[in-house]
Order: C-alpha cells, then sequence, then structure tokens
C-alpha cells in the first residue's frame, strides 16, 4: 500500500460519519430552507468532530506507525490538515444552527447560541469550541509564531477539548439511529483516548531509551554532534530515521526535560548514537555547550525517507541543504560501513564555504564510496540551484530516484526543477524538518 | 490554509455578535403571542386539533399549537403526526428513543402556547 492511499484511508475514515449521517437523512432535511441549515448545521458538527477525533488518533507517535505513512512529518501534515478542517467546520456548526433557528425567531437564533446556563450539553459544546480556538490559535499563527515548547503546552488542551467535544455529542447527537449512534462515536473515541494515553503514559514509560551523552563534537560554531552510548537496549532504526531526544543537564539554560525532535547521523550497525544539532531555537542554542556525561531519553524512531536505506539498487540524486545533510550523513556513514557501492549524485547546499559542516567527512566518504559523486553549491556565489547548475552536475538526473532535505524554499525548487526533468512524483522523496 | 481558518475564525465571532445584537435589539416575544392566552382546555378539545394542517399537543399541563411551527421540526412531519391532538409529554421528554428535548427547545416551545390543559384532563 502507498503512502498516499494510507492517507486517503485516514481521509475516508474521518469522513464515514459524515457519510451514514447523510444516509440517514430524508427529503424533511432539504424542505425548506431553515431545515437545510439545520442539516447543514448538524452535519458540519458530525463531520468536525470525527476530523478532530481522527487528528487525535493520528497523534499518537507510536514508533513503526508513521511508516506506511510515508513517515511522521507526511503523519502529522495530513493531522494538521484534519484539525484546520475539524476548526472551520466546528465554528460553522453553531452559527449554521442559529441561522436555522432564525427561521422562527431571532430570540431563538440567539437562544441556540447562547442558550440557558442549565443547558450543559450545548455549553460543553462551546467549551470545546473556545478551548479548540486556544489551542489551534498558535497551530495556525493566529496571533504570530509561537515558541515551539509554548506550542506544545497550548497544544495539550486539546485533551480536554477533546473530551467535552464528546460529551456534547454524546448528549445531543441524533442523526443515526442509537445504537450506531453510540458505536460509532464509542470506537473513534475509544482510539483517540487510546492514542492520547499511548503518547502521555505509556510512550514515557516503555517507549524511551535511556542514554549517556558521551561525547560532544563541535561542528561548526552553531553546530554540535553529539554520541550517546546506550544504558541497555540500543535503539534498532534504519539510516535517515529520526528521533525526540530529551536532555536531562540540569546547567541547560533551555530545553531541559523537554523533547525535541533530531535526525539520527549515525550508521544503524554503530553502537553509538549520533545527532547533529543546529543551533536554531532556545533549546537547541543551549545544547550546543552539552557537558558529556548528561542522561539522554530517546524516543522512535520515527520517519521514513529512504526506500532502500541499506544499498543503492538504482541510481539517486540527493541535494541537502545545511542541516539538511545530516540523513544523508546517516546514510553514507552506513553503507560506507557495509562497504555498499552507491550510484548517487549529490548536492550539498550551503550559504558559502564557512557553513559548509561535515566537510572533509563528506569527501572522505565520497571518496571511499563507488560511484558517489559530490558536489558542493554555494548560495552566496552561485544564488538558487537552478535546472543547469543540476544538469551540469548530474547529467542523467532523469533516470535517478531523488532525496530532498533542506528548508522548503530548496524543497519546493528542486521539485520543480525534478518534474522538469520528467521525474515521476512518486520517484520525488522528501524530509521536512517545518513541522508546522 | 491558515488564512482560510482565520478568516472562518473572524467570520464565526463575526456572526455570533450579529446575532446577539439583533435579538438584543428585537422586542421580546411574549410567550403565547399565538392565540386565545391563558385558555384552559380539555383533552377532548385537543384532540379535536389531531392533523397536522392543525397540531395541538398537551406537555406537562399546558397546550401548544405546534402547527405552524412542524415544518420547522428536523424529523419529519410523519414522527409528529401521531402526537397531535394528544398528550404528548413522553414525545416531547423522550424524544422516542429515551433522550429528552434541549433547554433550547423547551423554550421554543413556549412561544407556541395557547393554554392550561384542565386540572382533570378531559
Amino acid at each position: 500500500m502507498s503512502a498516499r492511499t494510507a492517507h486517503r484511508l485516514v481521509w475516508l475514515a474521518a469522513l464515514l460519519p459524515s457519510v451514514i449521517f447523510l444516509a440517514h437523512l430524508d427529503a424533511s432535511a432539504i424542505a425548506s430552507t431553515s431545515a437545510v441549515l439545520n442539516s447543514t448545521g448538524r452535519l458540519t458538527g458530525v463531520a468536525g468532530l470525527s476530523m478532530l477525533l481522527m487528528a487525535a488518533i493520528l497523534s499518537a507517535r507510536v514508533p513503526g506507525f508513521d511508516r506506511p505513512f510515508g513517515g511522521l512529518t507526511r503523519l502529522w501534515r495530513t493531522h494538521h490538515l484534519l484539525g484546520a478542517w475539524s476548526l472551520i467546520l466546528l465554528l460553522l456548526h453553531p452559527v449554521l444552527l442559529a441561522f436555522s433557528a432564525a427561521g422562527a425567531s431571532i430570540d431563538s437564533a440567539a437562544a441556540t447560541l447562547l442558550p440557558p446556563l442549565s443547558d450543559l450539553a450545548s455549553w460543553s459544546g462551546w467549551a470545546a469550541l473556545v478551548l479548540m480556538m486556544i489551542f489551534l490559535a498558535p497551530s495556525f499563527s493566529f496571533f504570530g509564531r509561537p515558541r515551539y515548547e509554548r506550542w506544545k503546552k497550548i497544544h495539550r488542551l486539546a485533551g480536554p477539548a477533546v473530551a467535552l467535544a464528546l460529551v456534547h455529542d454524546f448528549w445531543l447527537s441524533r442523526g443515526l439511529p442509537t445504537w450506531l449512534d453510540i458505536a460509532l462515536w464509542s470506537a473513534l473515541a475509544l482510539l483517540a483516548v487510546g492514542a492520547v494515553g499511548w503518547r502521555f503514559v505509556f510512550s514515557r514509560r516503555i517507549g524511551r531509551l535511556a542514554y549517556t551523552v558521551s561525547e560532544v563534537t563541535a561542528v561548526a560554531n552553531n553546530v554540535v554532534e553529539l554520541s550517546l552510548e546506550p544504558h541497555g537496549r540500543k535503539l534498532r532504526h534504519e539510516a535517515g530515521n529520526f528521533i525526540y531526544l530529551t536532555l536531562e543537564d540540569a546547567s541547560l539554560a533551555a530545553g531541559r526535560g523537554e523533547e525535541h525532535p533530531y535526525t539520527l547521523s549515525s550508521s544503524p550497525d554503530e553502537r553509538q548514537l549520533r545527532v547533529a544539532i543546529k543551533s536554531l531555537g532556545d533549546a537547541s542554542r543551549a545544547t550546543q555547550t552539552i557537558r558529556p556525561g548528561t542522561t539522554a531519553r530517546v524516543e522512535g524512531p520515527y520517519g521514513r525517507f529512504f526506500v532502500t536505506p541499506d544499498r543503492v539498487p538504482e541510481p539517486e540524486l540527493w541535494v541537502a541543504g545545511g542541516i539538511g545533510v545530516t540523513p544523508f550523513l546517516a546514510r553514507m556513514r552506513h553503507l560506507q560501513r557495509r562497504g555498499e557501492t552507491a550510484d548517487v549524485c549529490m548536492i550539498f547546499c550551503v550559504q558559502d564555504p564557512a557553513r559548509e559542516i561535515f566537510a572533509t567527512e563528506l569527501q572522505n566518504l565520497a571518496d571511499q564510496l563507488e560511484g558517489f559523486r559530490l558536489n558542493i553549491h554555494y548560495f552566496y556565489r552561485e544564488g538558487p540551484l537552478s535546472g543547469s547548475y543540476l544538469d551540469e552536475a548530474c547529467p542523467d538526473i532523469s533516470r535517478r530516484s531523488v532525496y530532498i532535505c533542506g528548508p522548503e524554499p530548496l524543497n519546493a525548487l528542486v521539485q520543480q526543477h525534478a518534474a522538469a526533468a520528467g521525474i515521476a512524483a512518486s520517484r520525488i522523496h522528501t524530509e521536512e524538518f517545518e513541522l508546522l | 490554509m491558515k488564512q482560510a481558518v482565520y478568516t472562518i475564525f473572524v467570520a464565526f465571532w463575526a456572526c455570533v455578535l450579529t446575532v446577539v445584537a439583533l435579538d438584543a435589539l428585537t422586542p421580546a416575544a411574549e410567550a403565547g403571542d399565538g392565540q386565545e392566552t391563558k385558555s384552559t382546555f380539555t383533552l377532548a378539545e385537543v384532540a379535536e386539533h389531531d392533523r397536522l394542517e392543525d397540531c395541538w399537543m398537551a406537555i406537562e399541563g399546558h397546550v401548544y399549537d405546534f402547527t405552524a411551527y412542524i415544518d420547522q421540526h428536523p424529523t419529519p412531519p410523519e414522527v409528529l403526526e401521531p402526537w397531535c391532538g394528544t398528550e404528548a409529554t413522553e414525545g416531547m421528554r423522550t424524544k422516542g428513543y429515551g433522550r429528552d428535548h434541549s433547554e433550547r427547545a423547551w423554550q421554543m416551545a413556549e412561544q407556541y402556547r395557547v393554554g392550561s390543559l384542565a386540572e382533570n384532563g378531559n
């Protein structure tokens, strides 16, 4: 099953309650303008809640669960879209019902929106909606771009919001036969509660492995590579995966005890894990001065960047931008350890030679891997990566599968060039490190 | 997507405020605006209005004329028809499957109240 099919199935499952709801409507649902508004209002409630629950289900972050979906970042894009649609639909829900009631009188429209205080069923819906506006405001940058940890904390309000929305639904829902109504919502609710339960209870206990920071290597003035030694069980992963890393160093200026996603830069065959961390926010800046001996917790692995991480059976084109080099570095180290050949044309895009991280190691690995061609593209000198640069650096681009990891503008640009070269979308693979 | 969500977010509050403002500006409708306010009816009198085109119901000691409301009710008219002309408290309290009507529904019903049910019922 392709990742695209997997995502389509998620949307179908999220739309299923709406389809069943529509199937149970009859002619009276469209008998008058007021009735149409009423049916549409109820439909937006059903669709909005099922999308909210599906988004909650996708937030579980169970290692391996993201693989059929093409990795966690792609799964999160669907989670994000489901959340957006859910909020849009649930904002329309009370407004449409109020407009429908306005058919009787303005008074009943107002009473629909603001019912008597004793109407707890309606107010639980209101409370859920207000919580949604609060916890989704940072996700959609309503009031500017939030800091990662702050966004994450606010996002936890999703739990109570989902609970209140379910109370509202079980109290008022009447679009389906009772047994089907209860069965359908209970199944979705159980999955959502299970997913959130996994995330906040079980994954913390059994999903995190203990490591110690054994070595800190300064790669550049704003990039360090940490080596992590397992206490007991070692994380099993493949090249190109990423992990959530929690550092427990008491002297950290920021980010202590917080989990942050980082790509593994080590070969899966190495005993230690390695992560290269660039100073981008408060936590990653503080990590630059971390000391060996710090306890670390590792959760993962996540992501599925490379189709065949252990070898290169077909020719490939790799385009890395800045710190986006890490999954490629991991795979080069891995291929070299295994003595594989690699028909790879790699383009490493950096601003200027000063920011060419891992320059020596990359060159050494490229020399040792048979068939590997490494090109460095300097933005300051050559401008944005052009089609003609690609053609020159990699003349047989059209027969290659493409892997891109870098900032979004570079990602979009390379996808354009690859599409223009006639490479099918199914052979273009990207890894974003922007999660929102 | 961000823009779409933000637009709907703003539109939502605009709609809510508009409805609340309109409601505040409209003179309040009095209960039983309909007809013979405060009259008393027997069940036999209620039973004369047992069609969708003329539908009265007795509910918890009050009598309502729901004729004008039938079309706006969310369920098909056939669901309401058997209750026309009867003591319909059970229908109002259970919707036929054990769930009470909402507080709002009870409040809306007030607009259709035409009187009370006579003490002895018939």
